[in-house]
């Protein structure tokens, strides 16, 4: 009923590998709570809360300012630790403040709802107090739990699904109410934490609450044994997965991070909002060139996320269109559980319904998706090679007979992209990690040739495995030129292949060209750094698309 | 760490050397004399004329390396003479038999700590406060970062760990020599009852140290034979060596976990794939470091193994004391 507690679930769910071990944990820390401090947990383990109440280098400055610590000295610990929240934690270890003072033991309730917000209101003077008498009055084991909270960094290796899990065991209820009830916004109270664990399955309660989605796998070679009959083809599109539903008249639309985005769409919302019927849809929101009929790039979708009540410009500037791709429920009626096949015929019903209504044309904003109609696999994958033609990722290939529920179950709904695209870059840039990379030089920069200057292209960090990252490390240190900070310039001689997924022009690199989602995708030790792509190659592969 | 030509110590070759005296300290190859500070093998090298080190020392050597070696052994606090040089092992406080070295000449005094710790530990001497003009002192630990826990709570935290899943096998690893025997001494004075097991190569370890009268617990050696079943609840102590690899496929529903002091940070501790860690170190934390700095009285201080870097500003801005760099 306490941080104290909440310090102690931390500890165990961060030092268990096992899904079963953390379910266990869990069901047994909800047992023993109460309520109130209950809905908090969940609120910080499902991440629906990372506000940052002050910054990893403001608490570095108080530390640094009350404790007479030199700052180099904590930024020196920062770069073996990779983060400000346990930096912090282990030097106020060193400080043994709170053997001082009598402890306190605050409820995650009056910390989280009361001290911890207001902070905010109070002047740096009065902030620096309090937080410094709240180190000296916290037991040292809940120093961490509480610095993350306040610098917004609080995480720990639990899924959504897994709490999901927890709380289904507990009361013995269906995973999917509970995934359900879980979705969209989450205010910590005892009646959230009522509702959440409450035996009783109302549905209308549910009402303001997106479905839990249906995600896509990757493509497994075992679906091509299947008749081609068997599936619905649709293009990928590289936009906004989004629910948009109107019930009781009230339109709201819901990200699938489960976040409303109403006041960042009006226009949708508005023409949304004069269709008579209610539903839920399930489809994806981009930015749309209407003349040609296809997406534009994710680039402007990114202007338009997260931009609330946009001007009229931004709105012509950046159109944008909801394209619908199911039906999930219509006039209070949920239809998840009829075939694919089925709510597509509705779907397509209701459209032309709502399309024919001559006062209000929603075609300027909202479309169902097209369908593709490949004859045989052979023809499924010449329509995948041409999905960059028209801006879009490859495709998603649907069950007919399936039904939507929720997660990642398998065979149902395929994803099928597009190859990407690859060079071959030379390293010449390495900086430190953070988090669970501290320590190492995991944060890497690669160059393509132009003339005989290696230019910088693109920056990645992922795509090495551990034991890569190591040796990879090792052969940084031995060969910088120099350091600059946390980045050091390196010796060019390490070449990899990086992969990504878009390329296109722009003024503010220095080489002219950005991409969408580079990693590194192979470690090409048998190359010399006269055989790394050019410039030109790059050039190349934008004129293909 | 920078030293001089003329200094009595100096690095030369990657190891410290002592010139007037023609002898090496922990050399890393081959050499005619060889001073040993203690048992662990990254300070030992092969081939070796002659080896000096204290009694226990050359009883952990001989034990581990299984070879007739040279070794020439004193007692703590015991000064031999090389070409007018007196030579003394002090206490360290890392394992049993763990020594500092002093050098005395002309008037000048020379210390090296080798790896040492402050905190108390019943398998071994305790540290010893050895004054001195230079210091040579380990760093491994050099930044304020590292504070170690009381002993005692961390094996009360080991024990709790075992006895929070009584059905699956604890396997804790560490290092044969020196942590090991630690950790058992102190988990025999928790409240764990069940059965311990060890590995051979701790195993042999802990008859040497019963040997030199170092009273350790007994323990069963795990050997393939051993059921899944007996297993259960149990604690079994492993070399760090084998958690990766096949090993691990003897044994069925595990929870490992890892005791040093690199386990204090969470990142280490995620990447390293155990379950959990235990920060748990022998050597010296910062204040550790600090305290020998400060009771040594050196008036010059070097370091080396570790960081070495802010530990040596720190000292120079905050307390004013001539760190060679």
């Amino acid at each position: 009923m306490s941080l104290k507690k909440f310090s102690e679930l931390f500890v165990d769910l961060d030092s268990s590998n096992s899904t079963n071990n953390k379910i266990e944990v869990l069901k047994n820390y909800f047992l023993s709570n109460d309520p109130i401090d209950n809905s908090w947990a969940i609120y910080l383990l499902t991440g629906k809360s990372n506000k940052r109440f002050i910054s990893g280098r403001y608490l570095k400055n108080l530390f640094s300012q009350i404790y007479e610590y030199p700052e180099w000295l904590i930024d020196t610990c920062y770069l073996k630790v990779g983060d400000s929240a346990e930096v912090i934690t282990l030097l106020l270890k060193n400080k043994n403040t709170s053997r001082k003072k009598k402890l306190s033991n605050i409820s995650l309730n009056e910390l989280l709802s009361k001290t911890i917000p207001a902070l905010s209101k109070l002047s740096d003077k009065e902030k620096n107090f309090k937080i410094k008498n709240m180190w000296e009055t916290l037991p040292e084991d809940n120093h961490l739990i509480f610095n993350k909270i306040l610098t917004g960094t609080f995480r720990v290796g639990v899924s959504i699904g897994l709490i999901t899990k927890s709380i289904s065991k507990l009361i013995n209820i269906d995973e999917e109410i509970i995934s359900h009830r879980l979705m969209g916004n989450f205010e910590p109270s005892i009646d959230s934490y009522e509702f959440l664990i409450d035996k009783n399955i109302n549905l209308q309660e549910l009402n303001s609450k997106p479905f839990p989605f249906l995600l896509a796998n990757t493509i497994e070679d075992k679906i091509f044994k299947n008749s081609i009959n068997d599936f619905q083809f649709e293009w990928k599109y590289d936009g906004i997965r989004m629910q948009l539903i109107k019930r009781l008249g009230n339109v709201s639309l819901w990200t699938r991070g489960q976040e409303l985005v109403n006041e960042s769409f009006p226009e949708l919302v508005e023409k949304i909002s004069h269709i008579k019927d209610d539903f839920v849809l399930d489809g994806e929101l981009l930015v749309w060139n209407f003349k040609e009929q296809i997406a534009f790039d994710f680039s402007l979708l990114q202007k338009r996320i997260n931009r609330k009540s946009p001007s009229r410009s931004i709105q012509i500037k950046y159109p944008i269109i909801f394209i619908a791709y199911d039906l999930l429920e219509i006039n209070g009626k949920d239809i998840r559980e009829i075939k694919l096949e089925n709510r597509r015929i509705e779907l397509e019903k209701y459209f032309s319904k709502w399309q024919n209504k001559t006062d209000n044309n929603i075609s300027d904003i909202f479309k169902i998706c097209d369908l593709i109609f490949p004859k045989d696999w052979p023809d499924a994958l010449t329509y995948k090679e041409k999905s960059r033609e028209n801006n879009t990722e490859g495709l998603i290939i649907k069950k007919k007979t399936s039904t939507y529920s929720s997660g990642r179950k398998k065979g149902i709904w395929w994803k099928y992209k597009v190859d990407p695209m690859q060079l071959d870059a030379v390293l010449i840039y390495a900086k430190g990690g953070s988090g669970r990379r501290a320590g190492l030089y995991t944060d890497y920069s690669f160059a393509l040739w132009k003339d005989q200057e290696l230019i910088k292209f693109a920056s990645a960090y992922s795509g090495l495995t551990n034991i890569e990252i190591k040796e990879l490390d090792k052969w940084i240190r031995k060969n910088t030129i120099e350091k600059f900070g946390p980045v050091r310039s390196l010796k060019p001689e390490m070449v990899f292949e990086i992969s990504f997924e878009k390329i296109q022009i722009s003024k503010r690199h220095k080489s002219g060209i950005a991409v969408r989602f580079p990693r590194i995708t192979k470690w090409r030790k048998d190359k010399k750094i006269k055989d790394a792509d050019s410039l030109e190659n790059a050039y190349e592969l934008m004129k293909k698309i | 760490m920078r030293t001089k030509e003329e200094d009595l110590i100096r690095y030369k070759d990657g190891s410290l050397y002592c010139e007037p005296a023609d002898v090496w300290i922990d050399p890393n190859r081959p050499v005619k004399t060889a001073l040993i500070t203690h048992a662990h093998f990254d300070h030992f090298a092969f081939g070796c004329n002659e080896y000096f080190s204290t009694k226990e020392t050359a009883i952990l050597l001989r034990e581990r390396v299984r070879d007739n070696i040279n070794i020439k052994t004193f007692d703590y606090g015991e000064e031999f003479k090389i070409n007018g040089i007196r030579i003394s092992f002090h206490p360290s406080g890392h394992i049993l038999g763990s020594s500092q070295i002093r050098f005395i000449f002309a008037e000048e005094k020379w210390l090296i700590t080798g790896d040492f710790k402050l905190q108390k530990d019943e398998t071994c001497k305790e540290y010893e406060v050895v004054k001195t003009d230079y210091l040579i002192s380990e760093c491994t630990f050099g930044l304020p970062i590292f504070k170690w826990d009381e002993t005692n709570k961390i094996a009360v935290n080991i024990a709790k760990w075992i006895t929070n899943s009584p059905d699956k096998t604890s396997l804790l690893f560490c290092y044969s020599l020196g942590k090991a025997q630690r950790l058992l001494n102190e988990i025999s004075k928790t409240n764990f009852k069940g059965n311990i097991y060890s590995h051979s190569s701790i195993e042999k370890i802990n008859n040497c140290y019963k040997k030199l009268g170092i009273s350790i617990i007994n323990t069963t050696k795990i050997e393939n034979k051993n059921k899944i079943d007996e297993l259960k609840g149990s604690l079994i102590l492993l070399p760090p060596s084998l958690s990766k690899g096949s090993y691990l496929k003897n044994f069925k529903n595990i929870q490992t976990a890892f005791a040093s002091g690199w386990m204090s940070i969470r990142a280490l501790r995620k990447r390293s794939g155990y379950d959990k860690g235990f920060p748990i170190s022998d050597h010296a934390d910062w204040d550790g470091i600090l305290e020998v700095v400060k009771k040594s009285e050196a008036k010059n201080v070097f370091f080396h193994h570790g960081d070495s870097e802010a530990l040596s500003q720190f000292l120079v801005e905050k307390e004013s004391i001539n760190v060679l760099r």
